[in-house]
């Protein structure tokens, strides 16, 4: 059983070796991802757009709010989860 | 070889990703204490967080906060590199169900201790077994076996 588990594990780690080779190099300032309209539009409209000097601020509260607040949907539920699991039994 | 050498070098942070994903999924897969598989799923979890935060990072970039905004430093402002922050706010999302997941487990687990008086998995089944035989197909089977095997 343990072996088969990590036969399991080498093999995915295999296969995630050989897909990162397409993957940038550390620090690259050419890649795709930095180079994208998405990012650079970011990057230089947030503060006009949203007067947050944080980015990251931005984007989570500004751009991505209706994400968040379903972000916040998902502590809910997970917080009432634990609350109805640990809550005392009255018997 | 020293093409070989470059290419491991210039990707080593996914080989520490991929290392790190490993050993939590083994964590997962192969340890019977519940509390350990939590462990190697946050594992897990970290090491893909590690992953998007070095995709994001850029040689020389600095936290992507505007500098010069309200007047100070304004005169650094033209010439700064910031790294990318489209990966750092995905994985505050990412961290907060992490979050909201291990409480939800480690709550099931509290249940499960409280029910069953263990966290190994193997006397956890065997107990089931024991209070519901019918609980399911596999189980019965398994117990008809034992039984005929005694």
């Amino acid at each position: 059983m343990k072996t088969l588990a990590l036969v399991v594990v080498l093999i995915t780690g295999a296969m995630l070796i050989y897909a990162g080779h397409d993957l940038p190099a550390f620090g690259d300032i050419n890649s795709t991802a930095y180079q994208a309209p998405m990012t650079q539009y970011f990057i230089e409209k947030s503060v006009p757009e949203s007067g947050v000097p944080n980015i990251v601020t931005a984007l989570l509260a500004s751009y991505r709010g209706y994400d968040t607040l379903g972000e916040t949907a998902v502590i809910f539920t997970a917080g009432m989860a634990v609350m109805l699991l640990l809550r005392r039994r009255e018997t | 070889m020293s093409g070989m050498i470059d290419i491991v070098y210039a990707e080593y942070n996914y080989w520490i990703y991929v290392t790190l994903m490993m050993i939590g999924f083994y964590a997962m897969i192969a340890k019977k204490n519940l509390i350990k598989k939590v462990i190697g799923a946050n594992i897990f979890q970290t090491a893909i967080f590690l992953f998007y935060i070095s995709l994001a990072d850029v040689t020389g970039g600095t936290a992507p906060i505007i500098v010069g905004h309200g007047g100070e430093h304004a005169e650094h402002a033209a010439d700064v590199i910031y790294t990318n922050p489209v990966p750092h706010c995905l994985i505050l999302t990412a961290i907060v169900v992490a979050v909201s997941t291990t409480a939800v487990a480690l709550a099931l687990i509290i249940r499960i201790y409280n029910e069953y008086g263990s966290l190994e998995e193997d006397v956890i089944l065997a107990a089931r077994r024991k209070l519901q035989p019918e609980f399911s197909e596999h189980a019965r089977q398994k117990g008809v076996a034992e039984v005929s095997e005694q």
